[in-house]
């Protein structure tokens, strides 16, 4: 049984749909990234998974409860973490925490042994007593991540969860989340590629309302564009080094990217995905006898499959 | 780590009950009022401008009617200039405070209710109002003192006596309790129509005077066709009757049917705006 599945999904806001026709599954135990431009309808999305908005049509089913039948059974297998983490400012850390441990229905000495868990996990037992005004924004971070945390949800939703944060938290809550993952099923949103390439087993990429691609990292990359692309650095004549190279067969376009301040030229050579055209590159420039001094073949990234998946150029 | 993982291994201890959730919303909610200077503020002003309607009991002394303490404090102009300005005061942070600072997200999308959010709030709001009337029974006690003092010190023994009067009091409680409901509720209608304390705060005044005014048409206008309905819905002509120890069903009927009434729209308000959020 997935753990996540959603069909059809809508939501219009006015006149503006912010999501259309929405569907995707999430198995238990991934580690699914959600991508898109901001205004892309991440949030929206992950608002109507945890409840707080109705959707306009169709449905989602959380650990195979329905969210509109059986909103609370849904929500009792949710964690969410909201964009900017809101919290009550007039409460201590182990106050809030308390509160909201009771809220997910928790009594007795559940209540006292998982806010220590979750406190432990997140690295608060030090801020324990502080008032959550007086906490950094790294800090309040961990206790909008602690408080998802309670009550062992299956499927924990995190808003941007490392939005606004400085390297070295970003780091933390990363490896927080990554070791969260052994335990959870996780759907995050974020900005930051580099991160979902990192620690996400899927990804779900979303422009204007729309899925634009949901597969694993490697999947995405492989069919990309980028994925063939070859740059090279030499000394030399242009014209017939130019010509030889266009005559591999896998090769589709040379684009000379101009003499560097130094000198030394760069050509890209822009072949089929999957390709390699390195050494017969360097072999060509070799033959003539010119000094060569880089050749790279580019490694697609997320970050390519998200420029050319969301581009309105 | 061997207690973590000790923890881990035992099944969580719920509790999934409609009323102990309820009672975790109410606990917070009440907390707002006594764990921040908000409600303190509340308490001391009320408390200071009670104070002046406390003049009243110089015309205790001086007419010797037999009416009680509390209908000459109630029945007063003092009173009413700041009791309309008390409801929207107690409730306008209430549902606007926490869509503002986006806490509501996080309440709304725990296994809670919405009726279960909107009950705790609404108890809070009310047992915190009904607090605000306790200090009052202590003005008999210091009445008292007063004059023992007074006795002791220049041997003259005062009369009237603030009492402590069963009759004197239970009227006045019982109509404070009955319409402060119903304010309550409306000052929780309007502070969940908008995320703007102010605009909240704004629309309960205004509720409040207009309710206020409503009630005083008959004294402006004379009696027409229409005038018992004002009678019927008059705040002060309430205070009035049941401060002198008149109990009437009528008004209960009233506040507890319109109480229900403004909750139940609440409800359908805080739903509402959630589809366009």
């Amino acid at each position: 049984m997935s753990m996540v599945s959603t069909e059809h999904l809508y939501k219009e806001y006015g006149r503006i749909m912010a999501v259309k026709d929405v569907s995707f599954e999430v198995e238990l135990g991934e580690i699914v990234g959600f991508l898109g431009p901001n205004g892309a309808g991440k949030t929206t999305t992950m608002k109507m998974l945890t409840g707080y908005m109705p959707p306009t049509a169709g449905t989602a089913r959380i650990a195979g409860h329905d969210i509109s039948e059986e909103p609370l059974e849904a929500r009792r297998h949710t964690g969410y973490m909201p964009e900017n983490v809101p919290l009550y400012d007039d409460m201590r850390v182990y106050e809030y925490l308390y509160y909201r441990a009771k809220l997910k229905g928790l009594i007795g000495k559940s209540v006292r042994s998982q806010v220590g868990y979750v406190m432990d996990r997140c690295g608060l037992e030090s801020k324990r007593k502080s008032m959550i005004n007086t906490l950094s924004k790294g800090y309040r971070q961990r206790v909008g991540l602690a408080d998802a945390l309670l009550g062992e949800p299956e499927l924990l939703i995190l808003d941007e969860p490392t939005n606004g944060l400085d390297p070295n938290q970003i780091r933390q809550i990363r490896e927080l989340v990554r070791s969260l993952a052994e335990e959870h099923t996780v759907i995050l949103s974020t900005h930051i590629l580099s991160e979902v390439e990192m620690i996400c087993n899927k990804v779900i990429i979303i422009d204007n309302g729309e899925i634009k691609a949901a597969d694993t990292p490697e999947n995405l990359t492989k069919g990309l564009r980028a994925a063939g692309r070859v740059s090279v650095e030499y000394k030399g004549e242009l014209e017939t080094v130019m010509k030889e190279l266009h005559a591999i067969p896998s090769v589709k376009k040379i684009i000379y990217e101009g003499t560097l301040p130094d000198g030394w030229q760069r050509l890209v050579v822009r072949a089929e995905p999957g390709t390699d055209t390195r050494e017969k590159a360097a072999a060509i420039i070799q033959h003539h006898g010119y000094p060569l001094r880089h050749v790279y073949r580019h490694i697609p990234s997320l970050e390519d499959v998200f420029v050319e998946m969301t581009r309105h150029d | 780590m061997s207690e973590v993982e000790k923890t881990k291994e035992q099944a969580l201890m719920r509790n999934t009950s409609w009323l102990y959730t309820l009672r975790t919303l109410y606990s917070r909610e009440l907390r707002v009022y006594f764990c921040t200077s908000f409600g303190w503020v509340i308490f001391a002003c009320t408390m200071a401008l009670l104070g002046f309607c406390l003049q009243a009991v110089i015309q205790v002394m001086s007419k010797a009617t037999g009416e009680g303490v509390m209908y000459y404090m109630l029945n007063n102009i003092n009173f009413w200039f700041f009791f309309i300005f008390l409801f929207p005061l107690i409730t306008m942070r209430s549902f606007a405070e926490e869509e503002r600072q986006g806490t509501l997200e996080g309440l709304l999308t725990a296994p809670v209710t919405t009726s279960q959010i909107i009950l705790g709030k609404y108890l809070a709001a009310y047992t915190f109002y009904l607090l605000l009337w306790v200090p009052l029974l202590l003005y008999p006690w210091m009445s008292h003192l007063a004059n023992t003092y007074t006795e002791w010190r220049y041997g003259i023994k005062a009369e009237g006596e603030i009492t402590y009067l069963l009759a004197d009091w239970i009227g006045p409680y019982a109509i404070l309790s009955l319409s402060g409901a119903f304010f309550i509720a409306v000052g929780l209608l309007c502070s969940a129509m908008t995320r703007s304390q102010i605009i909240a705060g704004i629309l309960c005044t205004s509720f409040m005077i207009s309710y206020y005014f409503l009630g005083r048409v008959t004294e402006l206008w004379g009696e027409f066709p229409a005038a018992p309905i004002f009678h019927y819905i008059s705040c002060t002509e309430q205070v009035s009757s049941f401060s002198r120890g008149l109990l009437d069903t009528r008004p209960l009927v009233l506040y507890l049917s319109l109480t229900v009434l403004t909750l139940a729209c609440v409800k359908r308000v805080v739903d509402y705006r959630r589809w366009t959020r």
